[in-house]
């Protein structure tokens, strides 16, 4: 079934995930075997490592080495140009993630084989996560539970997910395409900022609307996997920030990168090296390209100033202080996030803070914000923390079918619908 | 209480996915969707080669989505709901007031602008021998801002065709559509719910030609004034999906005396009788009704009488405004040629001299004249 839908988008490339997928499995029968000696182990991680990184490197970083060579040392080397399989990133570091926790003996070798294909290739997060790690879901994988309650929680968390995809990340993705494609040079400043906003708006439904619709694809199915968002724009610092977006992405790289390097026992100088290096990886795994470690860097740099003495001082501000203070950093990185050329992100910057000379605002902004208002009032609702009601009311029921039937008019009228983390 | 709205809501979604599936299989495939103008996604080809090449999966997503159970009842509510969340535009037509639809005519890129207009000018220097003239309109956006939606953002077309004026000064007689056109900015000069103008814009058009050429036009008791159609929801309609509106008439002028043209049609080199085909007031592009719709090039040739004659022979170098001001022009010029450069790929220079035609009118929108690139194929 899983294979079946990955065909799907990616007749071809099916093989690269049979490949990676049968490698790993052999290479977690060898870990288990006993007497393995220790270094004989070593090797065997370093080269599922190897291979899964290479696989990565191969099809999502070769052209962006290509062109950095091509335009360092004048060369002419040919691009590769090969489409991105689906889902690469997440299922070779799912794949690492099965090895090292086998080799740590945090997890056993999977001996059956078809277990271990449907965790590598589990259908429902493999375009967009979350990163399900191996520990987590080792035991769902032997005796999965299907009842009505899950089920039914299933379609609850998947028809939620769907409207916010559709109906909000969809919508007020509009309004950036519109504001993200005029010129920065004559752009108010806050068309500038609503523009952003939106972005920021339209990058979280997008993504925490694909792991809702993952997370309960998979409950249908009996599995429960790990939340990936909790509500990451009430941040009251980036650190904190960053502990609600992305969590499944953030703790891989925490536990298989940031730990081994030494993590913040080896003194402050370590530490910060250690930040760095895992942010600038953070940054790069977002796409093959500059400012997208451009990006992980700057979260490094705040979480590093954070981590010396950010963090205390802000304890003394008020509390709409803090959370100010996180809202614009974050939406300062989105700006690095969103635009791929070094002009248009210093452009894009300069109309946030009126370097460019412009008024605050225009017509062309009310504009924006009037036919949006009503749209931008739920963003931020749903945004907010809301009271979790476990309890399902009939309301609530017509909710959800209301919910379902707008998003499904929604898709029938898209002839255009394209996948924001598209880079992945 | 609880056991029973989690029953509900599982028995309520798997049996409404079931449903629509069921519901695809059984109603009718149509080939042809009116309300979008388009063909649909036929049935997909399961062979080896579309399988792989993607082709098979593309295919049969665009199947489902174009033949979804009751798809335009599912387009209303969608267009419904964007109205009802203030909403006042749809894939870049705005729903402007008293039932007017507009596209959304942003700051032109002026260099590009710049480049066809010296193509023209070019052109026009390169035949000094022959009159040319060139006539360019707005589109409604350009005549009727107050229209517009609140605040909406639009660019001034009176400042593009100011620059396109001085752009193209020195060989040829510019003709700016707004001053034709802005003292009847009260009558209905443009359809709503098209992006071309009316007869009655047409009918304006002709009468200042008529007079920058220095004859006589008709006028309006002249002719009489038949509707043809009052179904027509034309291509602004198509692209918005907007639901509540009035549809268009359109009006055919045919002088108390008739003349009669013939058409030919290069393309597809047919002669026909009319000037108009009756068959497109059946379909949802019912402007085809005039000329039948773009051809790359075509000849009008009409018996008029020696003295209705007003010039010999003319070209058209056009863009579909000129579809029904082209029945006007009949009347007063026994041949008129007509090239539409998007699709015509011959010298314009030998086709002038081999038909030994003085007289050139150029007929564009604004809004197509700055995206035209054809344009540099005058030369």
């Amino acid at each position: 079934m899983s294979l079946l839908f990955y065909a799907w988008g990616e007749p071809v490339y099916i093989i690269i995930m049979l490949v990676s997928t049968l490698t790993d499995y052999c290479f977690g029968l060898l870990l288990d075997k006993p007497n393995q000696t220790s270094v004989k182990r070593k090797g065997i991680v370093v080269c599922s490592v190897i291979v899964n990184l290479l696989l990565l490197s191969y099809f999502k970083y070769a052209d962006f080495l290509i062109q950095n060579i091509n335009a360092l040392i004048g060369s002419n080397i040919p691009l590769t140009e090969l489409p991105l399989p689906i889902g690469i990133s997440f299922y070779t570091f799912q794949s690492m993630s099965y090895i090292i926790d086998v080799y740590r003996g945090t997890a056993k070798a999977q001996r059956n084989w078809i277990d271990f294909g449907t965790y590598v290739a589990l259908f429902p997060q493999l375009v967009a996560g979350p990163i399900v790690k191996y520990s987590t879901i080792a035991e769902q994988l032997k005796q999965r539970t299907e009842n009505m309650k899950m089920f039914a929680e299933g379609v609850r968390r998947f028809t939620i997910g769907l409207a916010k995809k559709v109906l909000l990340a969809n919508n007020i993705g509009l309004l950036w395409d519109t504001i993200s494609s005029s010129n920065p040079a004559s752009m108010p400043v806050l068309t500038a900022w609503l523009g952003i906003i939106a972005f920021a708006f339209q990058i979280y439904f997008d993504f925490s609307g694909y792991s809702d619709m993952a997370i309960g694809l998979g409950l249908m199915f009996g599995f429960r996997f790990n939340e990936n968002f909790n509500k990451p724009y009430i941040a009251q610092s980036i650190t904190d920030f960053w502990r609600r977006w992305h969590i499944s992405l953030s703790s891989w790289f925490r536990e298989y990168v940031y730990i081994p390097l030494g993590g913040n026992r080896r003194g402050l100088a370590i530490q910060t090296r250690n930040i760095l290096i895992v942010w600038m990886l953070t940054g790069f795994w977002h796409g093959a390209s500059w400012n997208f470690i451009l990006w992980g860097l700057y979260f490094g740099v705040i979480l590093i100033f954070e981590k010396w003495w950010g963090l205390a001082l802000l304890q003394r501000a008020p509390r709409w202080i803090r959370h100010l203070y996180a809202i614009i950093l974050i939406l300062i990185g989105w700006v690095l996030f969103a635009f791929d050329k070094p002009s248009l992100i210093v452009g894009y910057l300069g109309a946030m803070w009126g370097f460019n000379g412009q008024a605050l605002w225009d017509n062309e902004t009310m504009y924006f914000f009037y036919t949006n208002a009503v749209l931008l009032i739920v963003l931020v609702t749903f945004s907010l923390p809301l009271k979790q009601r476990s309890r399902l009311s009939i309301t609530h029921l017509a909710w959800y079918g209301f919910l379902y039937l707008l998003s499904v008019a929604y898709l029938v009228d898209a002839t255009f619908n394209p996948f924001l983390y598209f880079r992945f | 209480m609880k056991h029973l709205s989690e029953r509900l809501l599982v028995v309520g979604f798997v049996s409404s996915t079931f449903l629509i599936a069921l519901l695809f299989f059984i109603l009718p495939h149509h080939r042809f969707s009116e309300l979008e103008n388009r063909y649909l996604q036929a049935a997909p080809q399961l062979t080896w080669d579309n399988l792989i090449s993607k082709k098979f999966a593309e295919e049969t997503e665009s199947f489902i989505t174009d033949h979804f159970p009751f798809r335009d009842k599912w387009l209303w509510v969608k267009s419904t709901s964007e109205q009802a969340r203030l909403q006042q535009e749809n894939n870049g037509i705005y729903q402007g007031k008293d039932g007017y639809l507009f596209e959304k005519f942003l700051e032109p890129d002026y260099k590009k602008v710049q480049r066809y207009a010296e193509s023209v000018n070019q052109f026009a220097s390169n035949h000094p021998t022959v009159k040319m003239t060139f006539m360019l309109a707005p589109t409604s956006i350009g005549i009727y801002p107050e229209r517009l939606p609140w605040l909406a953002p639009s660019y001034s077309q009176k400042k593009v065709n100011q620059f396109i004026e001085e752009s193209m000064q020195n060989d040829l007689n510019f003709m700016n559509g707004i001053n034709i056109l802005e003292q009847h900015a009260t009558e209905p000069v443009y359809y709503r719910t098209d992006h071309h103008w009316t007869t009655f814009g047409a009918y304006l058009a002709y009468v200042a030609y008529a007079e920058q050429q220095g004859w006589q036009p008709f006028s309006l008791k002249d002719f009489s004034i038949k509707t043809v159609s009052n179904s027509f929801l034309g291509s602004y309609h198509t692209r918005s999906q907007f639901t509540g509106l009035t549809p268009d008439t359109i009006q055919t002028y045919t002088p108390l005396n008739p003349v009669h043209t013939e058409m030919y049609i290069a393309d597809t080199d047919q002669t026909v009788t009319s000037m108009y085909d009756e068959s497109f007031l059946a379909k949802k592009d019912q402007y085809s009704y005039f000329l039948g719709g773009v051809h790359a090039l075509m000849k009008l040739t009409t018996a008029l009488d020696p003295q209705q004659i007003a010039q010999e022979k003319l070209l058209v170098i056009k863009d579909s405004y000129a579809h029904n001001v082209l029945p006007f022009l009949t009347n007063h010029v026994p041949e008129i040629h007509v090239i539409d450069l998007r699709f015509y790929n011959g010298d314009i220079g030998v086709y002038l001299s081999e038909n030994d035609i003085k007289d050139v009118l150029f007929l564009f929108n604004t809004a197509t004249f700055v995206e035209d690139a054809a344009l540099l194929k005058l030369n």
